[in-house]
């Protein structure tokens, strides 16, 4: 029943626009009717379907990259307070930075073509698994920090026996919100260099076709969907044993 | 006398007795509105295509009028169509593509007789005409737009690699010889040219598309409502534009505040280049921002063809000359 | 070193403290110059209210601090990982199970993984946890999860065993029964215990030294040896002389 639950605004949601459109009182060029998005969906499928599986493959990379990166560089920054202090500004600027502003420079570095989609798509998501990694290491336990100092463990040993496992529910956290990220920054990344979803809505815009537009957007947001469920299925396998959020209540 | 005069004699009087009637009523609309405050949206920033909108005296005609610049993707045709402006500019294959999806936006002015719409190649690669930019290397285009299909179908796309348009940005352009560029022939080959590239440009209008442009757009609603208040607009409208190419000296100046990215002088070298668009035997016989029903339904046939609409349109409701 | 008389076979540490200072950064004197002598074997409990200090001491003498001034020695000393510290919770690793995490200060001496995990195995036995090997830690009740924290200081077979009031966050059943336990353990393997507790009936029942600390800079109240039998057991619980001792320590508390 509960997953139902989350539907019944949707098809409320749908109904109520196919309505308000079908009688004229939201005009179509604004807001397309779903029943026209549905068709548009199915009469694009084939390019839909390619240019899907585009940003897919260009979010998915840079969101790698960006878990790989941002777990390490947090590693790095939790190594002394002083690295923290001279480059966690450094790791806010890439938080704070535009991309829209960005994008076209990183297609003057990297020329027209996915390369940049994944620069793009790094970029937009590397900063929260930067930030909450960090978190997640310098918040470790204490007490558990002097049992591995009383037995004199190694620094290395301490990282991966005891810092990293810690940090991982937060480092979920962190790709939680990246993977959204992720996708946003694929399609910025294609407005500019081409291909993918992006591609399509930028075209569909300029020939005026909102449904087509609808339905490529509508599809990103799917591909969002997939991916943060994708994470939220690997934190459950890893932490199902042990952490209170995937405990029952 | 050839059809053609006669029409043209009949417009000419047509105008006149359509202002000796309306100038009574313009008085009155004078005294009455003079407190709405009316929005022109732009589709870029503001740059010489815009100048005679700027020099406009809108206030002489009655009218308050605030101008809003745009940008990239700037939707003025959704904008004139749901209310949220009164005016906008748009292009004409615009108000086509919108007419046929039921959002009735009419065309009053068209500032660019001949489409500015072109392709801008380094002339170091000796390309003698358009098809010889789709050969090989690579080519920054708008795909979704009309000229760019068309190009695809005339010549094919298989031995160039297409990529989405800078939106008037040139530094990929500056960095790759075999970088070629949609643009504006009034702009982005000036601004290249001040970089020291040579550039070689094409017009779009070189395989027979040659949309009207920078294009004045009023709802149809708002016209039946309101003929007057949009017979003010085009005749300040004109006004604005003949002092503009007269003398844009001062406009400019406003113009560049506005847009700093722009230089006065890459403002002077534009305004001059686009004159020969704006100015034609057309505009000398009927008046600035004229439009013919002919160049409409060739548009709306291209269309057709290419397969954007699904049924012709009438042109004669695309366009109002007032 | 005392002449003593230990109960227990002794493989513990003799300990020396020698004018032991430590101060805060806001310069509050949380050790003053403390002076104590422990024997090899002693299972020593450390009294006195909330906030005086025990912890700070027990911390110093792991070596997981330093003292600001004065020294403490250690007899057998350079023997490495001969210190094992239980905290007031479990603290267990809990992404581990069980076996696991009673094997860990082996894992991070570097022992092999057979060797390892069959010590714990031992230890948890005695513990009385074999059924729980696999478990993991969410999984546990407090009790059971003290046990193994408690399995985990003993896999080293240390010669020094701190405790930090272990029990005080369970329920008094369950705090008997370990109490009962840790006495056993102790008496087993004879090393050196440090008990840290407010609870004036544990130290009783437990130590056979008992010392409380108190006032400013936790300047020792009273240091006694408990005469009290060696086997203790819940029937203790009810004896008169328990009833004293605690008295005693009770008063020098309150003082």
């Amino acid at each position: 029943m509960k997953f139902l639950a989350p539907l019944v605004p949707l098809v409320l949601l749908t109904a109520i626009s196919e309505f308000l459109v079908r009688e004229g009182f939201v005009r179509a060029y604004l807001i397309p009717a779903p029943s026209d998005v549905f068709r548009a969906m199915i009469d694009s499928r084939l390019e839909l379907a390619q240019a899907l599986l585009s940003t897919s493959a260009g979010s998915l990379a840079g969101f790698s990259m960006s878990a790989l990166t941002g777990i390490a560089i947090a590693v790095l920054l939790s190594s002394s307070r002083a690295v923290q202090r001279a480059f966690y500004p450094y790791a806010i600027f890439f938080q704070t930075v535009p991309l829209i502003a960005v994008a076209p420079l990183l297609v003057i570095w990297f020329g027209f073509g996915i390369q940049t989609v994944i620069a793009s798509a790094f970029v937009a998501s590397v900063f929260p698994v930067i930030a909450n990694t960090l978190s997640g290491i310098l918040s470790t336990d204490p007490p558990l920090r002097d049992l591995f100092k009383l037995y004199h463990a190694s620094p290395l040993a301490t990282l991966f026996k005891l810092r990293l496992p810690a940090a991982l529910p937060q480092v979920f956290t962190g790709l939680r919100v990246s993977a959204g990220l992720a996708v946003i920054g694929a399609i910025v990344g294609e407005f500019i260099a081409g291909g993918g979803l992006g591609s399509v809505v930028e075209i569909a815009r300029t020939q005026q076709r909102i449904d087509k537009v609808f339905a490529a957007v509508l599809l990103a947001s799917l591909l969002g969907l997939g991916l943060f469920g994708l994470i939220n299925l690997l934190s459950h396998l890893m932490l199902r044993r042990w952490h209170a959020s995937e405990q029952p209540q | 006398m050839t059809t053609r005069d006669n029409h043209r004699m009949l417009s000419h009087s047509m105008q006149r007795r359509a202002f000796l009637k309306t100038a009574p009523a313009l008085a009155l609309f004078a005294a009455c509105t003079k407190s709405t405050r009316l929005k022109l949206a732009l589709n870029w920033k503001p740059e010489p295509e815009f100048g005679g909108f700027y020099a406009a005296a809108y206030s002489k005609h009655g009218l308050t009028l605030d101008i809003l610049p745009g940008g990239t993707g700037t939707p003025t045709v959704q904008m004139v169509g749901a209310g949220s402006v009164d005016f906008g500019i748009v292009s004409a294959d615009e108000i086509i593509l919108a007419r046929s999806h039921g959002n009735d936006v009419v065309a009053l002015f068209a500032v660019f007789q001949d489409s500015p719409t072109g392709i801008m190649a380094h002339a170091s690669r000796h390309l003698t005409s358009i098809g010889d930019v789709l050969k090989d290397g690579t080519l920054a285009l708008e795909s979704g737009l009309p000229f760019a299909r068309l190009l695809k179908r005339k010549f094919g796309f298989s031995h160039v690699k297409i990529v989405p348009s800078p939106g008037g940005d040139i530094t990929s352009f500056l960095h790759d010889e075999k970088f070629a560029q949609q643009c504006y022939l009034t702009s982005e080959p000036i601004a290249a040219r001040r970089q020291g590239a040579a550039v070689k440009v094409f017009a779009v209008s070189e395989i027979g598309y040659d949309p009207y442009t920078t294009v004045l757009a009023v709802s149809g609603e708002s016209l039946r409502k309101n003929p007057v208040r949009a017979q003010a607009m085009v005749t300040a409208v004109r006004e604005g534009w003949q002092s503009y190419l007269d003398n844009p000296k001062a406009v400019n100046q406003q113009m560049h505040q506005l847009n700093p990215t722009m230089d006065l002088d890459t403002f002077a070298q534009v305004a001059e280049v686009q004159k020969p668009f704006i100015e034609t035997d057309a505009t000398r016989r009927n008046g600035l921002g004229t439009m013919s029903v002919q160049r409409w339904e060739t548009l709306i046939a291209q269309f057709k063809e290419l397969g954007d609409i699904s049924q012709t349109i009438p042109a004669q409701e695309c366009f109002r000359l007032l | 070193m005392h002449p003593s008389r230990v109960t227990s076979t002794s493989r513990g540490v003799a300990l020396q403290l020698e004018g032991v200072r430590r101060v805060f950064d806001n310069n509050r004197v949380v050790i003053a110059g403390m002076d104590l002598q422990i024997d090899p074997g002693e299972f020593l409990a450390v009294l006195g209210p909330s906030g005086c200090g025990k912890s700070t001491l027990l911390r110093m003498i792991a070596r997981l601090s330093e003292p600001d001034s004065g020294h403490i020695r250690m007899q057998p000393d350079g023997e490495p990982f001969q210190t094992a510290f239980v905290f007031q919770d479990a603290h267990l690793l809990p992404w581990r199970d069980v076996l696991s995490n009673a094997a860990l200060p082996l894992e991070l001496m570097g022992e092999a993984k057979l060797t390892r995990q069959e010590k714990a195995r031992a230890v948890l036995g005695q513990v009385g946890l074999l059924e729980a090997l696999d478990r993991y830690p969410a999984e546990l009740s407090g009790g059971m999860r003290m046990r193994v924290s408690l399995a985990r200081a003993l896999i080293t077979e240390p010669r020094l065993l701190l405790l930090d009031e272990p029990f005080a966050a369970l329920d008094e059943i369950t705090r008997f029964h370990l109490d009962v336990q840790l006495r056993e353990l102790w008496q087993g393997r004879g090393m050196t215990v440090i008990f840290v507790t407010h609870s004036v009936s544990e130290a009783a029942f437990l130590a056979n030294r008992a010392v409380v600390l108190g006032g400013k800079g936790a300047a020792i109240q009273l240091d006694r040896r408990l005469e009290l039998p060696a086997v203790r057991n819940n029937e203790l619980r009810g004896d008169p002389r328990l009833g004293q001792e605690m008295r005693l320590l009770l008063g020098a508390i309150e003082e």
